[in-house]
């Protein structure tokens, strides 16, 4: 150890607890890549992303502005419920109704001085890349996956590797009654989410023919009422599952249905349960693991210690089901994951004229696998596909348009598969001759 | 803050991975991995001779309409389409598979819902496009009593094979059947 | 049947209360009864230090809704208590902070009562503890006084209280949790998958009956039949052919059991649309599973084997059942059935009756063990749902801290703590060949070495190791006991708020168990470490 001196950025009182672990290297900082002096200022001025401001949400504000981060943005969508009370300790009974974004940036920034929390009241989805560029980091409390997959994609494709700032470390927890997990993802270095997608089991399923026919559980009824009654009743123009009327509606369907088949156990408790695919959640778990994930960002922005992700661990599970178990592993990267593993490669020397069928055509002369048939798209546009016939037929026109034609640009980026690579897709980026 | 990036230099030193030069060049419109996968399957679907596609907007690949005309089996003459609706969770969920046609069959009901097990508790991701087209057309080969979702369908099987086999006639050619009228799907 | 004609839009029945929606996500877990405990709970907090880890655990059982809870601090709310606890702000600067702290807790949720000592009234640890409020729990954050700790180990043996131990410091903390004796746990919550006991091996006369009207004519049954026979039918069925064959024993060894599987898969019809059967699957494949001779589950066997010190623990409800079970098991060589049947592929009729079966079973053995327990001196005043519950979850049954710590423990804490630490780094030394973790002790110990520095004289590495030195002779010249009292050194006393939140996460999860009874606790030290990011479980 070198040094014992302490170099606060403001507030040195306030602060003094951080400043002794931040500013001063331990016996495990690695001091290479750890420079006490820099640390405190640079993370004032860092920005940081929280995605989901509900149970772990709330938890990762409080534990971010108690990190030493001063400039927080947090993404959700969602209201505040009642239920969201017995956990999520921002919010009070007269904020029901209110935005969790909002209501809970406020809260933050009144009880911590010195902190910016800039909330936005919508989907992940509604920003674009240049949005999620500003952020130096990007810690997750989300309940679905689909939300995961998207930013996940969303980190992984922004990377560019002639570009430092590309790299966004994603920081995601997750949790289910007494358990959870807390994770780190440096995009196309570790693993990613996608690599990860087994470690989400899947919802279990029962066939549609026992709920038609021979229901032996309870769950089996109120998912009959759910899947089948509801739309062949249509008894409201589109369901929605925080309506209690509807709740109880799919509740006496699915009632009326288990005494048919003198089946005990429907409530309306477990209705709701099955209907809404609920989770138990409670504020101790949530503790846990927002602060798990809020002790890596420290970690990270500081480099006061060594933080899961490279090279070693990268995944913390955490049980207090049967006394307390963690395991901390490594989750290897899937070579063929098609978030990461397929990163776009530049596809130089295209020449804007070229015809659709000059880009086709030239893949068979790459080197890294040449490709007979391929069938190539953009975003949002399907350029050539060569299966199946009808898609054949609808796309043969676009051989003959030229690249500009066909609204392709610069820095474009294209899909290419081929039967005969059966387990790959190629991505590349569009670079025009100039 | 972390010096991820020296951390890739690294790694790629180690991989002694190739390619990578020019210029950062803006990056936008990326292609989804649902999308990606999608193309993947649909470039791979082997249809035969019995079944068609047809993509009301062929740059949504995601959502598309398969036709199925059986050349053997009980419902040989008809002509079925199903609506394939792959969300963005594919393939970690399954595609959204429902019949448009009326159709008096034991595993599918009046409401054009499949009873096909990979269509939802036995999928997995490693399943493909052509898995499940491959299911639909043994439904049509092999209609299965025992699980039914459309139970006066699977008791007319189970008790009187003929009388199924001529109720599946009438009804293709637009009959009723069962206090069920059903619109012509003879080709 | 008749037609139940549904409105459109009915009338909301039995909806949840406003407080059942309130709660819940949580009762979802541990149901009414264990919200009943926590709302009959008052919990003790002695906070010190720099007294993030007592707040953030309160915050999580204030939510929940604990009855009620009391903080007492004797610390000023100072600058940095405002940049490592959330329920502080300016304006309590200078002011007691359990006031601070106590006043912002309660803002989660108007449903808890909580108080702040010292105060006017009551001045001192002691007079607290002197006074009615009778406490479920008591937590206390290191570093303590002795004096004050002796205090509360003398309230604890008095009252029987646990007492939990909570040191948070840097990247490190651990706690440790002193039950006043035996602890035993019921409802468990075992995985889904584990609790089922379906006795094929011990099967009774109106099970056996069932199977066998179902698979008389077997051979005649139609597809549709046949591919609907309960599994479990289906193995009593060949079990009874196997017996027939086998001198009347039931496949045994392991090679006999895969025979079994072999012929129970080979019954399977394949002339069927998917050319097999789902039910003939299900039960080859429940064969290993559930061909087990009856045997005793590890947890119970601790509680039959358990010798009593403490006669008013042993007339318990829960020892006198336990005798009850033991001798049920003595006699039927078996475990009451628990009555639970799980999911199989079945006609909806089938599986009702065979469920109907194993309920009234379940209820025939709990009435005999009901029955045993009254006949019990005492035994009279047992909760009839309280042999239900161990009934159905016998096998799960769990006793923790098996061997105390109070005044009848055999070996004095400090010799354990010392054979712990001798066993932990010889595991250690091995640690890179059977590619375990290595210890947390060496955390423990650099932790335990500050349990009772004052805040205000931040410790010193060599401090440190003396006093490690005292706890453990020798351990103060290990390499990592000796980087562990750096790190110590490091923190200076003072807490990260995150590791804070993390622990008093944990510490939350472990007293919600205490007071509901379910799940299992932690037996009886997690120590953490926020540099690795995962946490070992000691009994010290």
């Amino acid at each position: 150890m070198a040094t014992t001196e302490v170099h606060p950025a403001s507030e040195p009182a306030r602060w003094a607890y951080l400043d002794r672990i931040r500013t001063r290297p331990g016996p495990f900082t690695n001091p290479d890549s750890f420079d006490g002096k820099v640390v405190a200022e640079a993370m004032e001025n860092m920005k940081i992303l929280v995605i989901g401001a509900g149970g772990l949400g709330c938890e990762l504000l409080k534990n971010l502005a108690l990190s030493g981060f001063k400039d927080i943005h947090v993404i959700d969508m969602d209201t505040i419920d009642i239920s969201n009370l017995n956990r999520q300790f921002l919010f009070r009974q007269t904020d029901v109704g209110s935005f969790k974004a909002e209501v809970a940036a406020r809260f933050v920034e009144r009880r911590v001085k010195g902190v910016k929390i800039t909330p936005h009241n919508c989907k992940i989805q509604d920003f674009d890349e240049d949005f999620y560029m500003q952020f130096q980091l990007v810690v997750c409390g989300l309940d679905s996956i689909e939300a995961r997959r998207w930013i996940n994609a969303m980190l992984v494709n922004m990377v560019d590797e002639e570009v430092e700032d590309s790299y966004k470390p994603l920081i995601d927890g997750g949790t289910e009654g007494f358990k959870g997990q807390a994770r780190v993802i440096l995009p196309t270095v570790t693993s990613c989410i996608e690599c990860q997608l087994d470690m989400h089991a899947p919802r279990a399923a029962v066939p549609l023919c026992t709920l038609a026919s021979i229901p032996r559980q309870p769950e089996h009824c109120i998912e009959w009422a759910h899947v089948i009654a509801w739309d062949q009743e249509k008894p409201f123009p589109d369901l929605d599952k925080d309506d209690p009327e509807h709740i109880t509606w799919l509740y006496q369907k699915s009632l009326h249905r288990a005494r048919e088949f003198n089946i005990p156990g429907v409530t309306y408790s477990l209705t709701q349960g099955v209907v809404k695919n609920i989770i138990p959640a409670i504020a101790a778990t949530n503790s846990v693991i927002a602060a798990a994930c809020c002790n890596e960002a420290l970690k990270i922005a500081s480099n006061c210690a060594p933080f899961l992700g490279y090279p070693d661990n990268n995944y913390m599970m955490y049980s207090g089901n049967d006394s307390i178990y963690t395991y901390t592993f490594r989750h290897e990267r899937k070579d063929d994951c098609p978030v990461c593993g397929t990163l776009a490669r530049p596809l130089p020397d295209i020449d804007q004229a070229w015809t659709l069928r000059d880009l086709v055509d030239s893949f068979a002369a790459r080197p890294e696998a040449q490709l007979k048939k391929p069938s190539v798209r953009a975003e949002g546009k399907t350029l050539y596909m060569q299966s199946p016939p009808s898609l054949e037929a609808q796309t043969r026109p676009n051989l003959d348009k030229t690249l500009v034609e066909l609204g392709l640009v610069d820095g474009q980026e294209i899909g290419v598969t081929d039967p005969a690579f059966a387990t790959v897709v190629f991505k590349y980026r569009l670079k025009f001759k100039s | 803050m972390l010096k991820i990036w020296s951390m890739k230099k690294e790694q790629q030193k180690d991989e002694n991975s190739a390619e990578g030069n020019g210029a950062a060049a803006p990056k936008k419109k990326k292609v989804t991995a649902a999308q990606l996968r999608a193309q993947k399957d649909l470039s791979e679907l082997s249809l035969g001779t019995t079944m068609s596609t047809e993509f009301p907007d062929p740059d949504n690949i995601l959502s598309f309409v398969l036709y199925v005309e059986p050349d053997e089996g009980m419902y040989k003459g008809g002509r079925f389409s199903f609506t394939f609706n792959i969300t963005p969770s594919f393939p970690h969920e399954p595609p959204k598979v429902q019949c448009r046609e009326k159709i008096y069959h034991p595993n599918i009901d009046l409401e054009g819902k499949v009873c096909l097990n990979i269509l939802r508790e036995d999928w997995k991701p490693v399943l493909d496009l052509n898995a499940v087209i491959v299911g639909l057309q043994f439904l049509f080969l092999e209609p299965n009593a025992s699980d039914p979702l459309n139970k006066e369908a699977a008791e007319d099987l189970r008790n009187n094979r003929e009388g199924f086999k001529r109720n599946v006639k009438i009804a293709m050619g637009g009959g009723s059947v069962r206090g069920e009228s059903y619109k012509r799907v003879l080709i | 049947m008749t037609e139940i004609v549904m409105s459109q839009t009915p009338p909301i029945l039995h909806g949840p209360s406003e407080k059942e929606r309130k709660y819940d996500r949580q009762l979802r877990l541990w149901a009414a009864s264990g919200q009943a405990a926590l709302e009959s709970a008052n919990m003790l907090l002695v906070n010190s230090g720099a007294g993030t880890v007592g707040s953030e655990t309160l915050k999580n059982l204030v939510l929940p809704g604990i009855g009620r809870f009391a903080i007492y601090d004797e610390a000023e709310v100072s600058e940095a208590d405002l940049g490592v606890n959330f329920f502080l702000d300016d304006s309590y600067l200078g002011k007691s902070r359990s006031r601070g702290v106590t006043e912002l807790l309660l803002e989660l949720n108007p449903e808890v009562e909580g108080s702040w000592y010292p105060n006017e009234g009551v001045r001192t640890l002691d007079a607290l503890l002197a006074g009615s409020q009778v406490f479920t729990v008591i937590m206390y954050t290191h570093p303590i006084q002795p004096e004050q700790l002796s205090q509360l180990e003398a309230y604890g043996q008095k009252h029987r209280t646990p007492l939990v131990a909570i040191h948070s410091a840097g990247f490190y903390s651990f706690f440790q949790i002193n039950l006043p004796g035996a602890f035993p746990i019921v409802d468990t919550h075992p995985d889904e998958t584990a609790a089922t006991d379906l006795r094929v091996l011990r099967p009774w006369p109106e099970l056996v009956s069932f199977a066998e009207d179902l698979t008389k004519s077997i051979d005649d049954l139609d597809n549709f039949e046949h591919g609907h026979l309960p599994y479990v039918v289906i193995l009593l069925h060949h079990l009874e052919q196997w017996k027939a064959t086998h001198d009347g024993k039931y496949p045994a060894t392991y090679k006999e059991k895969t025979e079994f599987r072999k012929i129970v898969q080979a019954a399977a019809r394949t002339n069927t649309p998917e050319g097999g059967e789902e039910n003939f699957d299900e039960a080859a494949a429940a064969v290993v599973k559930t061909l087990v001779a009856p045997s005793l589950p590890s947890g119970l066997k601790e509680v039959f084997e358990y010798e009593h010190t403490d006669p008013v623990e042993q007339s318990s409800g829960f020892w006198v059942i336990a005798d009850a079970v033991k001798r049920f098991y003595e006699t039927h060589q078996c475990l009451p059935l628990p009555g639970k049947v799980p999911d199989m592929k079945a006609h909806s009729r089938v599986y009702i009756q065979l469920q109907n079966i194993y309920k009234a079973k379940a209820r025939k053995d709990a009435a005999e063990i009901l029955e045993m327990v009254q006949a019990t001196p005492g035994g009279q005043h047992v909760d009839p749902a309280e042999v239900d519950l161990f009934c159905k979850n016998a096998a799960f049954v769990k006793l923790i801290n098996a061997t105390g710590w109070g005044s009848d423990a055999e070996t004095p804490r400090i010799d354990r703590l010392r054979s712990v630490a001798a066993a932990e780094f010889a595991a250690d030394a091995s640690a890179e060949l059977t590619l375990t973790p290595l210890s947390h002790l060496p955390i423990y110990l650099a932790l335990q070495a500050t349990a009772h520095l004052p805040a205000s004289q931040p410790p010193a590495v060599g401090a440190i190791l003396s006093a490690i030195a005292a706890l453990v002779p020798g351990a103060e010249r290990n390499e990592r006991v000796v980087q562990a009292a750096h790190e110590v050194a490091r923190a200076g006393a003072g807490e990260l708020h995150n590791v804070a939140a993390l622990t008093g996460g944990m510490v939350a999860q472990e007293m919600i168990k205490i007071v509901t009874k379910q799940y299992i606790p932690v037996d009886n030290t997690c120590v953490f470490d926020g540099v690795e990011g995962r946490c070992q479980v000691l009994r010290l």
